[in-house]
């Protein structure tokens, strides 16, 4: 049922499409507190309804933990990255997720994770909780508000650097005949993606199970489900689906770089291919819209070894 | 191309201004180039001995006194090592580059400097990191560390900035100071602070605290660890070590809008 070419890697089925993705904005920020524990909570908590441009205004969530002798305040961090549509669809989303997540967070400070000439505003919103109170402070090159809160000080940077040449959407479906097996191939690939820098994979632990095509035939949904990748309408539907497929799991990947994007795609089918056949996983490919819609095509032959 | 070195062949009897030795512009010079420019009615070589020596945009100024005056001012780039004293002004406007003063500097070091870093091996005049008359406002970036002691008046109307001193300051610290910070390892004169409006004076203990700094108490402040850091990075070996986690924090001058503290550390 795949229509198109294929390869086969260690059993899995690797089709021969591309994954389509598109241009975006993207920034990263560096958080910190006491403890590595409370520093993940807050950039949990900062990237939480992040899945989304379409629903959630931003696509966000955790590029990785920062020693502590890597960070600006010596304390122990986690760096994230969030990505819009463009440097001032991040703004209000910055504003928001900072103040509402990251200055209530016990022992927090919030610094600029992206080095980039192009700058935001980081400190436009949570400064101002100071009432007056906040101050500035500029070592070398950096300006810093020290907010006056109820545990102490929160400390955030003034300004966080942002790239317009962020991508977004890079993909990888992966088919099986077995669910809890591909969930697991799908974790270990969501395992090594997260391993390359500049990159997340935003939704759910990572995985999608519900992608989606553009449209639908309710007036005012921009989307609606991915009903050639369902199995359950399989005969009634037109398919993209194999006979004994019973499940289809996504990841999406988001980049600082086309590059990023590129070095995840890798690695990540590399995870599902490593496994191979052994749990279910009987195929591999990606989504696109044709080929007219996004500037970046990651081919998945390209990844092959 | 190499750096240059320049030899007072004998000390000035009088102030001698020698604000434009400039790293930047003597040091694309040949020696004998340098020798035969215009300096004080007469030529540069008529008063130093000059060599090619050292690294590419490096000026080695040897046997200044307390009375060479202006020595860096206005620096926007390279080194510039004086083997010797300075006079008053050294410093002055800079916007980077490196000055380091071997000895002692005389009144107004780095008054409104901008960027770049000077170093002084032994103590600083008064108005260090200060306005000049004339001026609306003192040091504005970049970062003063004083090997000894610093005289009265040090960050007197100063925006931004970082001076370190390893010894004690003088009266009236960071008077007028409107930002940046002065760090004392060895703690402040009498009367520190007085019409401050914001910047940060960090020290173990200050003489005569004014009676218009209220005490907020004992605080933890991430922002400690910033400015431990920023300094580390900065001077390398020169820096004092981290600041400790907990400081006893003076907010004022209330005399004015008292957005500026004095952190005692020891």
């Amino acid at each position: 049922m795949t229509g198109i070419g294929t390869m086969n890697v260690n059993g899995v089925a690797i089709d021969d499409t591309f994954a389509e993705a598109f241009g975006m904005s993207g920034t990263g920020l560096v958080i910190t507190a006491d403890t590595m524990k409370w520093a993940m909570i807050a950039a949990t908590t900062m990237t939480g309804f992040g899945t989304s441009v379409i629903g959630c205004g931003a696509e966000c969530g955790i590029d990785c933990e920062v020693a502590a002798q890597d960070t600006p305040d010596g304390r122990p961090g986690v760096r994230v990255l969030i990505f819009g549509f463009s440097p001032d669809a991040i703004l209000p989303q910055l504003k928001n997720r900072v103040g509402q997540c990251v200055l209530t967070s016990p022992g927090s400070a919030c610094y600029n994770g992206l080095d980039s000439p192009q700058r935001l505003a980081l400190s436009a919103g949570p400064r101002f909780f100071g009432d007056g109170w906040q101050m500035s402070k500029r070592f070398g090159g950096r300006r810093y508000w020290r907010v006056p809160v109820m545990d102490g000080e929160f400390t955030i940077e003034d300004t966080c650097g942002v790239t317009t040449d962020a991508v977004g959407g890079g993909n990888l479906l992966i088919l099986g005949r077995d669910r809890a097996g591909l969930l697991e191939t799908a974790e270990a690939a969501v395992a090594a993606i997260a391993k390359v820098p500049d990159v997340i994979t935003p939704f759910p632990g990572g995985i999608v199970r519900s992608g989606s095509k553009v449209g639908s035939k309710y007036k005012g949904a921009v989307a609606s489900t991915n009903n050639a990748y369902c199995p359950t309408l399989r005969g009634t539907a037109k398919s993209e689906l194999d006979a004994d497929t019973i499940a289809v799991l996504e990841i999406v990947i988001d980049g600082l770089t086309s590059q990023s994007v590129s070095d995840a795609m890798r690695v990540g089918l590399k995870a599902v291919t490593d496994i191979g056949a052994a749990k279910g996983v009987t195929r591999v490919s990606a989504g696109n819209y044709g080929g007219n819609l996004g500037q970046h095509h990651y081919h998945l032959k390209d990844y092959v070894a | 191309m190499s750096g240059l070195r320049l030899r007072l062949k004998s000390a000035p009897t009088g102030r001698l201004d020698v604000s434009c030795l400039q790293p930047a512009m003597l040091t694309a010079e040949s020696a004998a180039t340098v020798a035969r420019m215009p300096f004080e009615g007469g030529a540069l070589g008529d008063l130093f001995d000059i060599t090619a020596a050292g690294d590419t945009g490096t000026l080695v100024l040897e046997g200044a006194t307390a009375t060479c005056d202006g020595i860096g001012e206005g620096m926007r780039t390279g080194a510039l090592i004086v083997e010797g004293d300075a006079g008053a002004y050294a410093g002055r406007f800079m916007r980077g580059g490196r000055l380091d003063i071997k000895g002692s500097a005389g009144d107004y070091l780095g008054t409104g400097m901008k960027g770049g870093l000077i170093t002084v091996g032994g103590s600083a005049g008064n108005f260090t990191g200060a306005m000049t008359p004339g001026q609306k406002f003192g040091m504005a970036g970049g970062v003063i560390r004083v090997g000894g002691d610093i005289g009265e008046r040090a960050g007197d109307r100063m925006r931004r900035g970082t001076i370190v001193v390893k010894g004690k300051t003088g009266a009236a610290t960071g008077s007028r100071m409107s930002g940046g910070t002065i760090w004392a390892e060895g703690g402040f004169g009498p009367g520190a602070g007085p019409l401050m409006r914001r910047g940060t004076l960090i020290g173990p203990k200050a003489e005569q605290m004014l009676a218009t700094f209220a005490d907020c108490g004992e605080q933890d402040m991430v922002f400690l660890r910033l400015i431990s850091r920023f300094v580390a990075a900065e001077l390398g070996p020169l820096a004092p070590p981290p600041l400790p986690a907990r400081v006893r924090r003076y907010a004022g001058d209330l005399a004015t809008i008292g957005k500026g503290e004095l952190l005692l550390t020891g």
